[in-house]
């Protein structure tokens, strides 16, 4: 293989609670496509951003260019030729392409704007040379997430990138697009740059990966060439994801599952044929004491099912909820009907930062601490403290500010507020994300409890050792549509579960390669 | 474990004593104390019902305007509706409606020009500052318009003889609008503690996403807060031209800026979500002394107009320190 551009030894990142990253170590070389793999939470993000300077490493060394590398921070990685493209992209929507073109790169002479002639023309051949149809004056708000995407390319590009970095490309963007996608990555390395590639679609590796890389709990598990591993299977594309599936989850069991009483009766809340503008003839049945795993990629459609149950989008089809044809048009109907939701982002969606976590628990429903019509603080205060006893908020008391909780206390907050609403149905999209393991095995058995006591509950989750440690039956996603519905138990296949939400089983797999 | 209505006064964090509030206080106690040594006209009766007075028409709009401020919205259009408000209950006091039924009539204009604002910004989704001065200008204009449609720049004559009594009646020594402004804070530091509607405007002020999510009506809540808002600068606007016994357009001129101050000076963030109805009698009463006591000392207009900014932006940045202290 060609020379070294990035030699990483025994690199290790701590978190409070969490190794992120222990004793990795891998060497990846110029001019390659580089692909890393990994369930969520394996370190991939952690990694990449020590590479570009967003985070520090606790231990280790890295090399770049053969020079020792620590950047302080994403300019510095920037100045040595390295662009992310981050999911989130960095583009600003209102301005046009030009202007995006050259924004961070003007100088400037006595205030007025002067840009770098030459520099600009590099900065527009790049991004003729890659996608001719986006126009200069166009207003960028108006593009595609993919066409943003080759915006980003050509800034890279043009400002003599060595290394580009791309964290799931692919997720939001259509399958035409990702073909032109894969047309521009093989120019990158005519022009000799080299491509880190982070992805959850396993058959994409095989299309435009020369090197793989597959990361677990933190630990780089195996580096292989991707025709060696493709060749190890006998070229079956179908095998080597399950090859490599394999090496992601190690033996993923689901060692915590009770299995449960199979819960009888009719269904409290039924989806037939739902369709929104993110989800695809999506049918489904909660019963009672149930709990329902959904499962999916990024962007498979695990928040618009929550989103559409709850009454945030429009959907055509029927929900019926405890056997009643409904349609929410706010939450405050579901809310009404015996449903609440723990959002998936924590702090922007799920708390009210400025306020107490008496005020937090209280806000979904008053009538349990009002008399003759008005707050009591005395009945708020004794809800609020029974609350921080039964799911054991570690806190000052009732009047702190859920600001100040750390990340597990505030979503036991979220979960207050939800159970003090007494819903029968509760929406939990990704119940534990980003919170210690502590409290994470605390609300998971707090959630068997509720399921229990009666109330039928479906977990939203992108980790599938929650799902398959939590759920009765699982519902697995693939772009909005259910591929498959399963009983959880002893039997229980992780491996196909992987297959099918990576699109990598058979038929399909071979028509996205084709 | 008794749960007096007395504690509904209480400002929220009372259990750990507002070191904000503390300050505020002790501002105002130091301005009072310096212009009773400035000058003997300051600590009189006339004086003094005059100053109050004052600071009970920012206070009337000020206690609504301040749920509106901490539910995220505000309202520049109250000058300009005690403007239009006034000169209508003059109008109609004119021809013959007999006055009670007038004053009520100008806080019921008053709630559609909040009712107006508040499907603007809700429905509508216009920003609150276009929405609301695109309501300053019309109201003023149209106080204008109704003036001269009678005939000239006031409504002066012709009104009847109870036409001044709201502004001029007392109980013992104590003016009417006085005592109906303290009911008016004491409903709304009720409203503010002790009603999930309250609770509701600093659940959309502070994280309207979350608000939502949970079942808060944020456009009903908001769209109720203008109009309680437009019906009290109504009755503030009665009340005005009942003092001075004219229908004058004019009235009301920079008073939303009277309003804000006193509501900011009071701790209120005008990004929403914090504050408290106790607090804006602090900063009301800040505002019409300081106004009061420049005004005996003969200070210009202009100057007090000057004055008036460094108080806005000072108590902004004290706000900010004290914050950044506390934390």
């Amino acid at each position: 293989m060609a020379e070294t551009l990035i030699e990483i030894q025994g690199l290790t990142k701590n978190f409070p609670g969490v190794m992120a990253l222990r004793d990795v170590s891998f060497s990846i070389a110029r001019n390659t496509v580089h692909c890393i793999v990994g369930e969520n939470g394996a370190g991939k993000s952690t990694l990449i951003k020590i590479l570009t300077g967003a985070q520090r490493k606790t231990s280790g060394s890295v090399t770049y260019n053969g020079k020792d590398w620590d950047p302080r921070s994403t300019g510095e990685a920037m100045k040595a030729g390295m662009s992310v493209l981050f999911q989130e992209l960095n583009v600003v929507d209102q301005l046009t392409v030009e202007q995006n073109l050259t924004l961070g790169k003007e100088k400037s002479r006595f205030g007025f704007e002067r840009r770098n002639e030459a520099q600009f023309a590099l900065t527009v051949e790049a991004l003729r040379s890659l996608d001719p149809g986006i126009g200069l004056q166009e207003r960028v708000g108006n593009l595609s997430v993919a066409q943003r995407q080759v915006i980003e390319i050509a800034k890279a590009i043009s400002s003599n990138s060595d290394l580009i970095v791309m964290d799931e490309p692919t997720a939001a963007i259509s399958d035409e697009e990702v073909k032109r996608l894969f047309a521009i990555i093989r120019q990158l390395h005519e022009r000799n740059v080299t491509v880190i590639y982070i992805t959850h679609r396993l058959t994409e590796i095989f299309d435009i990966g020369d090197i793989v890389t597959v990361l677990r709990d933190g630990q780089m598990i195996e580096t292989r060439s991707v025709r060696e591993l493709s060749a190890s299977c006998s070229d079956d594309e179908v095998e080597a994801c399950s090859e490599l599936i394999r090496m992601m989850l190690g033996k993923v069991v689901a060692e915590r599952y009770v299995p449960r009483e199979p819960p009888s009766g009719d269904p409290i809340l039924e989806f037939s044929n739902v369709s929104s503008a993110k989800l695809k003839d999506v049918s489904f049945e909660l019963r009672r004491g149930e709990i329902l795993g959904f499962y999916g990629l990024v962007g498979a459609g695990k928040t618009e099912i929550a989103r559409a149950i709850y009454g945030l989008d429009a959907i055509t089809g029927t929900m019926r909820v405890k056997g009643r044809p409904r349609v929410f048009k706010n939450p405050r109907a579901a809310i009404s009907a015996g449903i609440a939701m723990v959002p998936e982002e924590r702090r922007t969606e799920g708390l009210l930062t400025k306020l107490t976590i008496r005020e937090n628990i209280t806000i979904m429903d008053m009538k349990p601490i009002k008399r003759f019509g008005f707050l009591s603080r005395v009945k708020e205060r004794q809800l609020a403290r029974s609350f921080i006893e039964r799911v054991r908020i570690a806190t000052t008391g009732e009047e702190q500010n859920v600001a100040k909780l750390s990340g597990g206390n505030q979503q036991k907050v979220v979960l207050s507020k939800c159970l003090n609403a007494a819903s029968s149905i509760l929406l939990l999209d990704e119940p534990t994300r980003g919170i210690d393991v502590g409290a994470k095995e605390e609300i998971h058995s707090l959630i068997r409890q509720l399921a229990d006591g009666g109330a039928g509950i479906i977990v939203f989750s992108s980790e599938l050792p929650e799902i398959l440690n939590l759920c009765d039956r699982i519902v697995l996603l693939y772009n909005g549509s259910v591929r498959k519905t399963l009983k959880n138990g002893a039997e229980m296949d992780s491996h196909l579960i992987m297959q099918i939400v990576t699109d990598s089983t058979g038929s399909d797999a071979r028509a996205q390669a084709g | 474990m008794t749960d007096r209505p007395a504690l509904a006064l209480r400002t929220r964090s009372s259990a750990n004593l507002d070191p904000q509030k503390i300050i505020m206080v002790g501002i105002l106690m130091l301005i009072v104390v310096a212009f009773t040594m400035a000058t003997p006209k300051f600590l009189t009766y006339v004086n003094l019902v005059n100053v109050f007075m004052n600071i009970a028409l920012i206070l009337l709009t000020g206690s609504a305007a301040t749920l509106l401020m901490i539910a995220g919205n505000f309202d520049l259009s109250v000058g300009s509706v005690v403007a239009f408000t006034g000169v209508m209950h003059a109008l109609m006091s004119k021809y013959g409606v007999p006055t009670n039924i007038s004053i009520l009539l100008a806080a019921l204009i008053g709630s559609l020009c909040g009712l107006i604002n508040g499907t603007l910004v809700t429905r509508l989704k216009i920003t609150p500052v276009i929405a609301t001065l695109g309501m300053m200008y019309v109201a003023r204009g149209g106080a204008f318009l109704v003036a001269r449609a009678d005939g000239g720049a006031n409504i002066a004559s012709g009104l009847p003889p109870d036409f001044q009594a709201l502004g001029r009646a007392t109980v013992g020594p104590v003016p009417i609008p006085l005592l109906l402004v303290a009911l008016i804070v004491v409903i709304f530091a009720v409203i503010q503690n002790r009603t999930s509607f309250g609770r509701y405007a600093y659940a959309i002020g502070g994280n309207p996403v979350c608000a939502a999510l949970s079942g808060v009506r944020s456009s009903r809540v908001v769209t109720i807060l203008y109009v309680i808002t437009g019906l009290l600068t109504g009755l503030s606007g009665a009340i005005f031209v009942s003092r001075i016994g004219t229908g004058v357009p004019r009235i009301g001129n920079g008073f939303e800026f009277d309003v804000i101050i006193a509501i900011v000076l009071g701790g209120t963030s005008i990004y929403g979500g914090i504050g408290s109805v106790t607090g804006t009698v602090i900063g009301a009463l800040i505002v019409g002394f300081v106004a009061n006591g420049l005004n005996l000392l003969d200070v210009q207009a202009f100057y007090q107009t000057v004055i008036k900014g460094f108080i806005l932006v000072a108590a902004i940045l004290l706000n900010r320190v004290i914050k950044e202290k506390v934390e």
